[in-house]
């Protein structure tokens, strides 16, 4: 068979087909084990020489799935060869020996080896031998290498292999289970979402500056911040956005960094609630997550906060810059952009008003064409229901948001203030899409105005379709307007983040603001900017004219979860703020 | 014939000879590998009778060096339990522990043991193949229990 008909094989119909790669220099066991395992339905290659089998491995990684060995071996150690394996290409090694002494479990447990039998090997041990694998690739998909967890690498020693192997099988499946249900996307982090609250942050900005920004590695940072339940890959998770926001807010504005604590981890909090977005940094928490009670806030100012510095909107950062305003109207100095926003009752986040004021008829207009139904409308109701919603059609969302219900949103998203404006101007746009209020909510006069011509399904785009933002957003729409259509797409950059940076948008994308928050937003850069510029090309930050925004959301019409403000999203991580 | 096969085999068993490890290579036999156990009892006999020079040369040494025979021993041990040869197994696991205890002459004797343990293993087995040949493949594959 052909390696290509195997992996169709053993795709389709895995465990069998499944590609063992059996190593022992012992002749007879090898003959044996080989016959063993063809009746196990797998297919199989054998090789008296660990060297030889390395070089197997090497040649191609993908050409197995399963190692094999004996422990014992003349030209290499059997834990060496585990130990080679699972390093270089990582895959389940399963060690066989006839020593049943449990010093040797215990080595191959600590060299990494999924499972130890003894010999002589019974063909009811190698008929499970396939759960390995499927443990592997979750837990590689899940970042969470959970090889060997759960697997007491115990040698089946006695008679009750049989139901050994069972009751471990068991054990692992209820653990894939309760996994499983927790991730139904793939690509959504399976291990217990770890909440940075400010505290925590706050403790882990302390390490890191203690450590010194570039040697800043995550054990030593786990070391100083000495939480419990924290692990090294959490902080190495974290610091990872961390420095990425950084990176995204370097150059803008510095104000933002002011609030970054909260936007940083509203957005990181976000996204580790979402979907595992890449840069959802504030996603988790705007929904809900809210985990700081300002957090909410924050991320439409986180938005903003990106929105301004890049082009200087300022009026952006107003509304980042304070968490607990609304958000929008972080910047005093762009207030003016935004105190349009303030003006608007905007739910929490003053922001929303900024929406009001903006010249978002312009924008909403473009917004409206872009698709942006959800991403406006869902900025708003995204963050708080972000969460929630993320995975739900952004559509969804964005009604709500859009609906202007600034407080509406499900979970009363601090960016509903955006949100509002958003949603009177999604309201305007995407009057068809759906449930969004009125307009009239917030003095969105203006947006209504926009809306109303609109009719696009603004809802939100970015926001509350909050999964569409995340999922969908798939930012791929690296539209100009980006930002505006990244509502769809974006959803998907971060999910958190976006809103935020949608709120903000939203309220920048009203007129002057937008442009600048659309400028500065830098799909990457803003995560939340990716949001705002969904709102309708608000924020197409870059598009820097609204008319681009315009064009671009409407060309970008992308699919609702589409924020492709996941380039914002994710941008928005750094826009959040440097929360640092 | 084919009972008298049947019977051979079964006197194996009952006199420790083979351990239900062989059962379970008769599973394996089949259509695919209708030669499968005596193939492997064949590879087995040829790989021990290297590892039984080597551990004789290693004795008639001298030097005894427990673990070098300790390792040899070993991996004897390790191809006959897989081919189910009990009572050279034990033989091979009583050489262990006297090496374990640097027990010279306890090696020394229980590795004749091991030997002869061997090679009655293999005659008997030699023997049952080929009636099993004889009698017919489908017959010798299924282990009347």
């Amino acid at each position: 068979m052909t390696v290509e008909q195997q992996d169709c094989v053993a795709l389709d119909q895995f465990p069998v087909g499944m590609r063992v790669l059996a190593v022992d220099d012992d002749q007879t066991c090898l003959r044996i084990l080989e016959s063993l395992l063809h009746r196990c339905q797998y297919h199989v290659t054998t090789t008296n020489q660990a060297q030889k089998a390395l070089e197997l491995l090497r040649e191609n990684k993908n050409k197995f799935d399963l190692v094999i060995s004996d422990v014992d071996m003349p030209d290499m150690d059997g834990f060496k060869l585990l130990e080679l394996v699972g390093l270089e290409m990582d895959l389940p090694v399963i060690m066989l020996s006839a020593h049943s002494d449990p010093k040797y479990v215990m080595k191959g447990v600590t060299h990494g080896a999924c499972d130890y039998l003894l010999k002589p090997v019974r063909i009811e041990e190698l008929k499970n031998i396939w759960q390995h694998v499927v443990r592997k690739n979750r837990g590689s998909n899940n970042g969470d290498k959970k090889d060997g967890s759960g697997n007491e690498g115990v040698a089946n020693s006695d008679q009750n292999n049989g139901r050994a192997n069972r009751k471990r099988k068991d054990q692992y499946n209820e653990d894939e289970d309760e996994e499983r249900d927790d991730n139904d996307d793939p690509s959504s982090q399976k291990k217990p979402r770890v909440v940075w609250t400010v505290e925590l942050h706050k403790k882990f900005v302390a390490a890191v500056n203690q450590l010194g920004f570039e040697k800043a590695m995550p054990k030593k940072i786990l070391d100083l911040m000495n939480v419990e339940k924290l692990t090294r890959e959490n902080v190495a998770s974290h610091l990872q956005k961390f420095r990425l926001y950084l990176k995204r807010i370097s150059g803008n504005q510095q104000a933002i960094m002011a609030n970054s604590d909260l936007h940083f981890l509203q957005m990181s909090n976000g996204l580790d609630g979402f979907h595992h977005r890449p840069i959802p940094v504030g996603t988790g928490q705007f929904h809900g997550g809210a985990a700081a009670a300002g957090m909410r806030p924050f991320p439409p100012n986180g938005i903003l906060g990106r929105l301004n510095t890049p082009s200087g909107m300022s009026g952006v950062r107003n509304l980042s810059s304070s968490p607990s305003s609304g958000m929008f109207l972080q910047n005093p100095t762009d207030l003016g952009k935004f105190h349009h926003v303030s003006s608007l009752p905007l739910n929490h986040i003053d922001g929303g008003n900024i929406l009001q004021g903006l010249p978002m008829p312009l924008e909403f207009d473009q917004l409206q064409t872009n698709n942006n139904k959800s991403i406006i409308a869902g900025n708003s109701m995204a963050f708080p229901t972000f969460p929630a919603q993320q995975h739900s059609s952004l559509p969804n969302n964005n009604h709500l948001v859009l609906e202007g219900h600034p407080q509406a949103p499900p979970s009363a998203f601090p960016g509903h203030q955006i949100n509002k404006r958003l949603e009177h101007w999604s309201n305007a746009v995407s009057s068809s899409s759906s449930t969004l209020p009125p307009p009239g909510q917030n003095s969105n006069s203006l947006i209504s105005h926009q809306f109303d011509a609109s009719s696009s399904s603004y809802s939100i785009p970015f926001c509350d379709s909050t999964i569409p933002l995340n999922p969908a957003l798939d930012h791929t729409n690296p539209r100009a307007f980006y930002r505006a259509t990244d509502m769809d797409s974006s959803a998907n950059v971060q999910p958190g983040v976006y809103y935020d940076s949608l709120q903000m948008r939203k309220s920048g994308n009203y007129g002057p603001t937008t442009d600048a928050m659309l400028s500065s937003n830098n799909p990457k850069e803003g995560f939340t900017v990716g949001q705002q510029k969904l709102q309708s090309g608000f924020m197409g930050g870059e598009a820097g004219s609204l008319d681009d925004i315009v064009n671009s959301t409407m060309k970008q019409e992308q699919s609702q979860g589409d924020l492709s403000e996941g380039d914002l999203g994710y941008g928005g991580f750094s826009s959040l703020r440097t929360c640092i | 014939m084919q009972r008298q096969v049947a019977l051979i085999k079964q006197s194996l068993f009952d006199q420790g000879y083979l351990d239900e490890q062989f059962m379970e290579l008769e599973e394996l036999q089949d259509d695919v590998n209708p030669n499968f156990v005596e193939e492997v009892a064949t590879l087995y006999f040829k790989d021990s009778a290297r590892l039984i020079n080597s551990i004789d040369q290693a004795l008639e040494r001298g030097s005894f060096d427990f673990n070098r025979l300790d390792n040899y021993m070993h991996q004897f041990k390790g191809s006959s339990s897989s081919i189910g040869a009990s009572k050279v197994k034990t033989e091979c696991t009583m050489f262990r522990e006297y090496c374990r205890v640097g027990n010279a002459e306890g090696c020394l004797m229980t590795f004749q043991q091991v030997k002869k343990e061997h090679a009655t293993l293999r005659k008997k087995l030699e023997h049952y193949f080929q009636l099993a040949r004889q009698a017919g493949p489908k017959e010798t594959a299924r282990r009347s229990k």
